[in-house]
């Protein structure tokens, strides 16, 4: 784990890397736009990013890949549940009944 | 009271009324990602620190894995930076319902811009003329899911503390990611964004400095870019 000052550090520019572009536009007003290309291109950063973080986490037992792990399992389930309910807790309930079901098997 | 005023106080009881039922979904948010800060270590002062100066339940969740494997910071920032990109996209799309709306007041409202309040605020911001009005109305969400994420963070906090390490509560923060994946990967070329990178930084994980995460959404953007273009222009009319 890092050091208490290394962690503050880090939250202070996680907290520039969100505010500046929150308020970039909003505070420059609607002078400037940026190119419509960009826009496109920029509205698929996050899904790519989510899966980016997600799935190495998921499939991955122990730095090699597990088609059958209980983690994959767990979100295949949590997954499952998003698509077909809309409250919001059941991809919870789901995903953790299915890792721990399957831990202690 | 003068005209003004009432302008305000208008805007901002109706902004609430129309925000309300959409802000209960941010409960269970708040509480996971109380929950995670603290299932990587971080003390109730440090998880209560980062969630008022980053406030941003995405990337919080996204750059957690990445603090708590101690990688590079750069890293970790980039990562927020790619995980905050729809918001630039957001700020620049609602930027003309700030119009006569002071500089100080501009940099609170970007600061305080979430996905549910874009979603709500967006349209009305457009229409009405009194900026009065139009701040009320986008400033009473704005502070009521800065309010809800504090304290039902600050709950989740103290509810991880008394749950045993056995019960991996770290998993919630994937499986919460994985939820706020599920509405974007309906569309095709995101669907496909979303398995480039997911894949990619699967494939690339023995980069060093942690480079696959990275190179991952670099794919992904490209691919889904790509995806977007490609198909709709070969499909027979």
């Amino acid at each position: 784990m890092n050091s208490d000052a290394y962690l503050w550090l880090t939250f202070v520019l996680l907290g520039l890397a969100t505010t500046l572009p929150r308020a970039g536009f909003i505070v420059l007003g609607s002078r400037y736009a940026l190119p419509a290309t960009l826009q496109r291109a920029l509205r698929y950063a996050p899904a790519a990013a989510l899966a980016a973080i997600v799935v190495p986490d998921i499939v991955l037992v122990d730095g090699a890949i597990a088609v059958f792990n209980p983690k994959l399992a767990a979100a295949v389930a949590a997954v499952g549940a998003a698509l077909a309910w809309r409250n919001p807790w059941l991809p919870f309930i789901a995903g953790m009944a299915v890792l721990h079901g399957l831990r202690a098997l | 009271m003068n005209a003004s005023q009432h302008g305000f106080r208008d805007g901002a009881r109706e902004g609430f009324v129309a925000f309300l039922p959409v802000s209960v979904g941010l409960i269970p948010w708040a509480l996971v990602v109380g929950m995670a800060m603290t299932s990587i270590g971080l003390t109730p002062l440090q998880a209560m620190g980062m969630n008022i100066i980053v406030f941003a339940g995405t990337a919080q969740l996204g750059t957690l894995p990445l603090i708590a494997a101690a990688a590079p910071l750069w890293l970790i920032v980039a990562t927020a930076l790619a995980l905050n990109l729809r918001f630039v996209i957001f700020s620049a799309a609602i930027a003309p319902g700030f119009r006569g709306i002071g500089p100080g007041q501009r940099w609170l409202a970007g600061h305080l811009l979430t996905d549910g309040v874009f979603a709500t605020c967006f349209d009305k911001l457009q229409r009405i003329d009194d900026p009065a009005w139009r701040l009320g109305y986008y400033l009473a969400p704005s502070l009521w899911t800065w309010a809800l994420w504090q304290a039902f963070a600050l709950l989740g906090i103290y509810a991880a503390h008394r749950i045993p390490a056995g019960w991996s509560l770290e998993f919630m923060a994937t499986i919460a990611l994985l939820v706020l994946l599920v509405p974007m990967a309906r569309v095709r070329p995101m669907l496909i964004a979303a398995l480039v990178g997911g894949i990619g930084a699967t494939l690339l994980r023995d980069l060093p400095l942690r480079l696959g995460v990275i190179a991952g959404i670099g794919a992904g953007i490209a691919a889904g870019f790509a995806a977007e273009s490609w198909p709709s222009s070969r499909e027979p009319s």
